[in-house]
C-alpha cells in the first residue's frame, strides 16, 4: 500500500508527456515498467507529487536497425531485448544482460529506459552501454539532445536527465566485424541484484577493447583496454588490467551482501571472465564461436 | 487523506469488463483482491520479490504488486480464477500440480501455476533448467521446488501428448 497521495497521469503521446514533465518538474516521477519505482513508493522511499506513466504512449518500444547503428526505444522491455533477433545478432551481450535481470515477470514489464534512468550503480545495463559506446536521446519541450553513455551517468542514482527531459531512445553503433562481446555479473542467486557487473568488447584480433565494470563505484567504471592489449590478451595483459580494475574500484561501497574488499577482488575476477569470453567470441585466440 | 484525485480506468479481468474510479495509490493486486474479491491472487512481499501476486497482463505474467491499478487502462488481465475453462474444470497445469503434490501450503501456488502456464505457452517441452528459470520469479518456502518442477514436467507431457491446441493456438508437437 502506498500511503502518500499523488496525481496520476497517463499521457498518450510523447509531446503530452513532455508537457507534463515541464509543468511538474522535480515533483514528478516518470513511471515506465515500475519494477523499481512502484516498490520504492510502497516502501515510502520516494514520495512524488505526480506520477507520469509512459505505459499508454504509442511507440518508444521498437528496435530499429539503421545503417550504422541500432535504435532502441526507451520503453523496450528486458523481455524484448532478451528475445529480439536484431539485438541478439548485433549485441549478444545486451541480450545476455537483459536475460539475467530479475525473473520472467520483471523482464516482461521492466524497461531499458527505466533501468538506465534509475542509474543504480550495480544495474545490468550501464556497463553494457559504456562498453558499446551507446548514445542516449533526451527530449524535452525545448528540443532534443544526444548524450554519450559515459556522460549520462553522473553520480549514484543521478543522470544527466533534467527534470523536464525524457530518455526516449538508445542508439548503439554497430560493432566492427570480428568483435567479440560478453556481459556477466556476480550475484547470489538467480534473480537477485548484481553485486558486481561487467561487460566487454574485444576487436582487432584481440588487440583492442573496452571493459566496463558496475557495482564498484557510484557510476560504472570504463576502462580502455587498447593500451593493455598491445600484445594481445596475454597473462601480462590480464595482470595490468586487474591492477587498473583494483585501483579504479577504490570508491566501492559496502552493502548487505559484500564488503569493499570483496567487491574489488571480485571485480578483477569478473573482468577477467568477461574479457576471456569476449576474446573467445571474437575468435582472437584462433577459435570461433 | 484529502484531495485524492481519482483516476478512471476500464479493463477486463477473466473476460469480464470493469470500469473503476481508482485512487492512484491503489496497487493492481489490492484492486483485484479487495475490490473485485478475486482473492486467489496473493500478497506476499508487496515489493516484487515473491511472485505470489503474479497475474497475466496483456498476455504476459507480471507481479501485480508492482503495477498501479490506475495504469491498467485498456488491459486484459487473467487471474488464477479465470485460468480453467469452467468452474468445475482444472487447467492441465493445475491438474498436474494436484496429481504430483506440487503444493503444500498453497500460498505461492496461484503465481506458480500462472508462471508455469506462461512458460509452457512459449516452450511446450522445457528442460528442467528452463523450468527452474521459468519459475525463478516465484518463491516457495515449503516444497523445495522438486515436486513443483515435477508437476510442470508432467503438465508439459500431458499437453504435448494431448494434441490439444495450446492457449496461443499453436499446433502442439507431434
Amino acid at each position: 500500500m502506498i500511503t502518500e497521495s499523488y496525481e496520476f497521469f497517463a499521457p498518450t503521446s510523447v509531446d503530452e508527456a513532455l508537457s507534463l514533465l515541464a509543468r511538474h518538474g522535480d515533483d514528478a516521477k516518470v513511471l515506465a515498467g515500475g519494477m523499481t519505482l512502484v516498490p520504492i513508493m510502497t516502501l515510502g522511499l520516494t514520495q512524488p507529487a505526480a506520477v507520469v506513466s509512459l505505459n499508454h504512449l504509442s511507440g518508444l518500444d521498437q528496435v530499429q536497425e539503421e545503417t550504422d547503428s541500432v535504435a532502441i526505444g526507451a520503453r523496450a522491455t528486458h523481455h524484448t531485448l532478451e528475445t529480439h533477433a536484431t539485438v541478439s545478432s548485433h549485441f549478444p551481450l545486451l541480450s545476455e544482460a537483459a536475460s539475467s535481470i530479475g525473473d520472467p515477470q520483471i523482464r516482461h514489464r521492466g524497461t531499458l529506459g527505466g533501468s538506465l534512468a534509475h542509474a543504480d550503480p550495480a544495474a545490468d545495463y550501464p556497463p553494457v552501454m559504456l562498453a558499446l559506446g551507446a548514445r542516449f536521446v533526451l527530449r524535452s519541450r525545448s528540443g532534443e539532445r544526444v548524450v554519450a553513455a559515459g556522460d549520462f551517468f553522473v553520480d549514484l542514482l543521478t543522470t544527466a536527465l533534467r527534470a523536464d527531459e525524457l530518455l526516449t531512445e538508445i542508439r548503439i553503433p554497430k560493432l566492427e566485424p570480428g568483435t567479440g562481446t560478453a556481459a556477466t555479473k556476480l550475484h547470489r542467486v538467480e534473480g537477485s541484484f548484481g553485486i558486481v557487473t561487467a561487460a566487454a568488447t574485444i576487436s582487432g584480433c584481440g588487440r583492442r577493447g573496452k571493459l566496463a565494470v558496475g557495482g564498484v563505484a557510484p557510476i560504472p567504471v570504463l576502462i580502455d583496454l587498447d593500451s593493455h592489449l598491445v600484445e594481445g590478451p596475454s597473462e601480462a595483459a590480464h595482470a595490468t588490467i586487474a591492477s587498473e580494475v583494483w585501483e579504479r574500484s577504490a570508491d566501492a561501497s559496502p552493502d548487505l551482501t559484500a564488503s569493499v574488499e570483496y567487491k574489488r577482488s571480485m571485480a578483477r575476477v569478473m573482468a577477467r571472465r568477461v574479457i576471456d569470453h569476449a576474446v573467445e567470441r571474437a575468435g582472437a585466440k584462433g577459435g570461433q564461436s | 487523506m484529502t484531495d485524492v484525485v481519482k483516476y478512471l480506468v476500464s479493463f477486463e479481468v477473466n473476460g469480464e469488463s470493469h470500469r473503476r474510479d481508482v485512487d492512484p495509490r491503489l496497487l493492481l493486486v489490492d484492486m483485484l483482491r479487495d475490490d473485485l474479491r478475486l482473492t486467489g491472487t496473493h500478497v506476499g512481499c508487496s515489493t516484487g520479490n515473491c511472485g505470489a501476486c503474479t497475474v497475466v497482463l496483456d498476455g504476459k505474467t507480471v507481479k501485480s504488486c508492482c503495477v498501479l491499478a490506475a495504469d491498467v487502462e485498456g488491459s486484459r488481465i487473467l487471474t488464477i480464477e479465470g485460468m480453467s475453462e469452467g468452474p468445475d474444470q482444472l487447467h492441465p497445469v493445475q491438474e498436474a500440480f494436484v496429481e504430483n503434490h506440487g503444493l503444500q501450503c498453497g500460498y505461492c501456488t496461484p503465481g506458480m501455476v500462472l508462471s508455469a502456464r506462461q512458460l509452457l505457452e512459449s516452450n511446450p517441452s522445457p528442460s528442467e533448467e528452463e523450468i527452474r528459470r521459468g519459475i525463478a520469479g516465484n518463491l516457495c518456502r515449503c516444497t523445495g521446488y522438486v515436486f513443483i518442477v515435477k508437476s510442470i514436467q508432467a503438465a508439459a507431457e500431458a499437453t504435448t501428448t494431448d494434441k490439444r491446441p495450446s492457449a496461443e493456438g499453436a499446433e502442439p508437437n507431434p
